[in-house]
């Protein structure tokens, strides 16, 4: 065989690899989408071709589903988390990169250790801890918990931002005559700002992801998306086409905010790597 | 306007000494240069003033205040520093403006000032790009702007060149000289780059081990050095050191005969300098003393002959017509004017009566 035929094989096998591995991921997520528009009858039959329906997203909308109250209390608790986690963890990240803390390297390892102990085993005492002062079936309750899922990545992540940003510019603005706070809110912040929206994105979709500890510590008022799937059991079994319309709903603003990140995300991983 | 005090400055890291005790007057409208190798102090001793890193013990001045206390931004200094430091997320515009800006200059006095800064450094036309979208030289010239856009007190340098190439550095060395002379600021400059340092100050501070070893204009410095640490740091090539002993008012190495006269009490361990260019090449048996090629460079102006005496050697600058060959004997005649001794245990410079 000559060398170009020998690429042009090399070649052809690649596409093949790489065909089969996107047929992999994306087959769950195309059957999703089909059943999503499916009736309850064609979903159990592996047809490309049927008559399309809306007729599910309304289903889910729609008593007993409620589905909108869940979506709310995701949104809510997924930007609070966001919102409150964002700014405190850019805080303790400055402090850890730039000043001299005792201890700075014990602690930045210690708060990366929470996420060690399985979540399993936390979620009980959380159970009682909720119950014995109010926080039980609350959204402040899950903002609660998912800022101590989220926080220690934020920390880090935007510690590698700020590292990233040479101290020469920080002091070059000191002796300029600005104060510390005007020197991060006027170069510390701007020059992060892809950073922070990269983890503040990132702790978003670990919020709207979050399901064990919903589980447990919702039932009622405060539940989520991910656990709203779960209500899509019935006699006749598992409502497949309701759970895929549901199952979209909550894969849409991931997907949205995939693309708005992606060309932040690379970026983010590398400045974090390279310090 | 104003002067620099340092009063009994040290700075030190546990048990690491950055500045050792170091005192220092610059005057009013002085452009002062901190040279020495690297880790010598002389940055440490800049970002002091500048505030940025505190003294552990001493009083610094600026003109009749102690400022010991005061943060970076109540010290009413400029800095330019080594990698710039310029803010990437402005334009140029933006970038000189800061200091402006954040103190609350009047905004219809800051477009004026920002254009005249950015005349003086040749970078009028660049005023809306970025920082990235420039050249070396040009974000030095940013920086240059945005520390001359306000009247500080004093301007501090830190190798403010030494990111450029060579030929740049020779250029925007003219134009650091032609700014100083035009603003009449008080200048620090720190820097190892000796021909900085001599083509730039007014007087010049060679830093070792935190300490400035003399303090002096270029000319004291070259010609009059302290110490033999000053004696072999400036100049390039650097100033032959020769170990020996002084007896009956010559210097002898080796053994042997005097090769140079020494006029000095006599003295066992002594050290003898001599820059290159007051040691000529002469035939063999011509000169004071008689040596072997041990190599030659030709820079293009000069011949760099560096000649085996003994157990030691010896650069001599020869004119650019000079013709020798490695292992060649030749005679070398050193100018006995132009000799400087040392204590060899102290280093300290042994002068004549």
């Amino acid at each position: 065989m000559t060398g170009t035929r020998i690429r042009i094989v090399w070649q052809s096998l690649q596409t093949v690899i790489i065909l089969a591995a996107a047929a992999v991921m994306l087959v769950p997520i195309i059957w999703i989408f089909l059943a999503a528009f499916k009736t309850h009858v064609d979903v159990y039959q592996l047809k490309l071709v049927f008559r399309p329906t809306l007729e599910n997203f309304s289903t889910v909308f729609a008593q007993p589903y409620d589905l909108g109250q869940k979506l709310f209390n995701s949104t809510i608790v997924a930007a609070a988390t966001v919102a409150i986690a964002i700014p405190v963890a850019t805080g303790a990240a400055y402090a850890f990169s730039r000043f001299e803390l005792r201890g700075a390297t014990a602690m930045l390892v210690l708060i990366l250790a929470t996420q060690f102990v399985p979540a399993v085993v936390i979620v009980l005492p959380f159970f009682v801890m909720f119950r014995d002062i109010g926080l039980l079936d609350t959204r402040v309750g899950l903002v609660l918990v998912n800022l101590a899922i989220v926080m220690p990545f934020a920390v880090w992540m935007i510690k590698g931002f700020i590292d990233g940003i040479p101290v020469d510019t920080e002091e070059a603005a000191m002796v300029d005559g600005s104060s510390r706070l005007q020197v991060i809110r006027n170069i510390v912040l701007p020059m992060a700002a892809p950073g922070l929206i990269t983890s503040g994105i990132f702790c978003f979709i670990i919020a709207w992801n979050e399901f064990l500890f919903a589980l447990i510590l919702t039932n009622k008022d405060a539940v989520t998306l991910p656990i709203g799937l779960a209500l899509f059991k019935a006699e006749e079994g598992d409502l497949w086409n309701l759970l895929s319309a549901a199952g979209i709903i909550i894969m849409v603003p991931m997907f949205v905010l995939a693309l708005v990140i992606r060309r932040h995300f690379v970026q983010g991983m590398t400045m974090g790597a390279v310090r | 306007m104003a002067g620099v005090r340092l009063k009994n400055v040290t700075k030190r890291w546990g048990s690491f000494v950055g500045v050792d005790n170091q005192s220092l007057e610059i005057k009013d409208r002085e452009f002062l240069v901190l040279l020495g190798p690297s880790g010598c102090g002389k940055t440490t001793t800049m970002r002091m003033i500048a505030g940025l890193e505190e003294p552990t013990e001493g009083e610094i001045w600026i003109g009749d205040r102690m400022v010991n206390d005061d943060l970076p931004k109540d010290r009413n200094v400029a800095m330019v520093f080594q990698n710039y430091g310029l803010y990437p997320h402005m334009t140029v515009f933006e970038n000189i403006a800061y200091p402006l800006r954040v103190r609350r200059a009047a905004k219809a006095e800051i477009t004026p000032r920002v254009q005249a800064a950015a005349a003086k450094v040749e970078l009028a036309e660049f005023l809306s790009r970025r920082p990235r979208e420039l050249s070396g030289g040009q974000r030095q010239r940013v920086a240059l702007a945005r520390a001359i856009v306000r009247t500080p007190l004093v301007f501090l340098m830190d190798e403010p060149l030494s990111n450029l190439d060579a030929k740049l550095r020779v250029s925007m060395r003219a134009e650091l000289k032609h700014l100083s002379h035009e603003l009449q600021i008080t200048t620090i400059y720190v820097t190892h780059d000796q021909i900085e340092a001599m083509t730039l100050a007014d007087r010049v501070g060679v830093m070792e081990h935190g300490r400035i070893q003399q303090l002096g204009t270029p000319d004291q410095i070259y010609n009059d050095p302290e110490n033999i640490f000053v004696a072999g740091f400036i100049g390039s090539p650097a100033m032959n050191l020769l170990q020996g002993n002084i007896s009956n008012g010559g210097f002898v190495t080796g053994g042997g005969r005097p090769i140079a006269d020494a006029s000095l009490p006599d003295q066992n361990a002594a050290v003898m300098g001599i820059r290159p260019e007051d040691i000529s090449v002469t035939a063999a048996d011509d000169g004071t003393t008689q040596a072997t090629v041990y190599a030659t460079e030709n820079t293009g102006e000069s011949v760099v002959v560096t000649a085996q005496l003994g157990q030691q050697r010896l650069t001599c600058k020869g004119d650019r017509y000079l013709k020798v060959a490695i292992n060649d004997r030749i005679g070398l005649s050193i100018n006995s004017e132009h000799t400087y001794f040392f204590d060899a245990e102290t280093g300290k410079r042994i002068r004549r009566g």
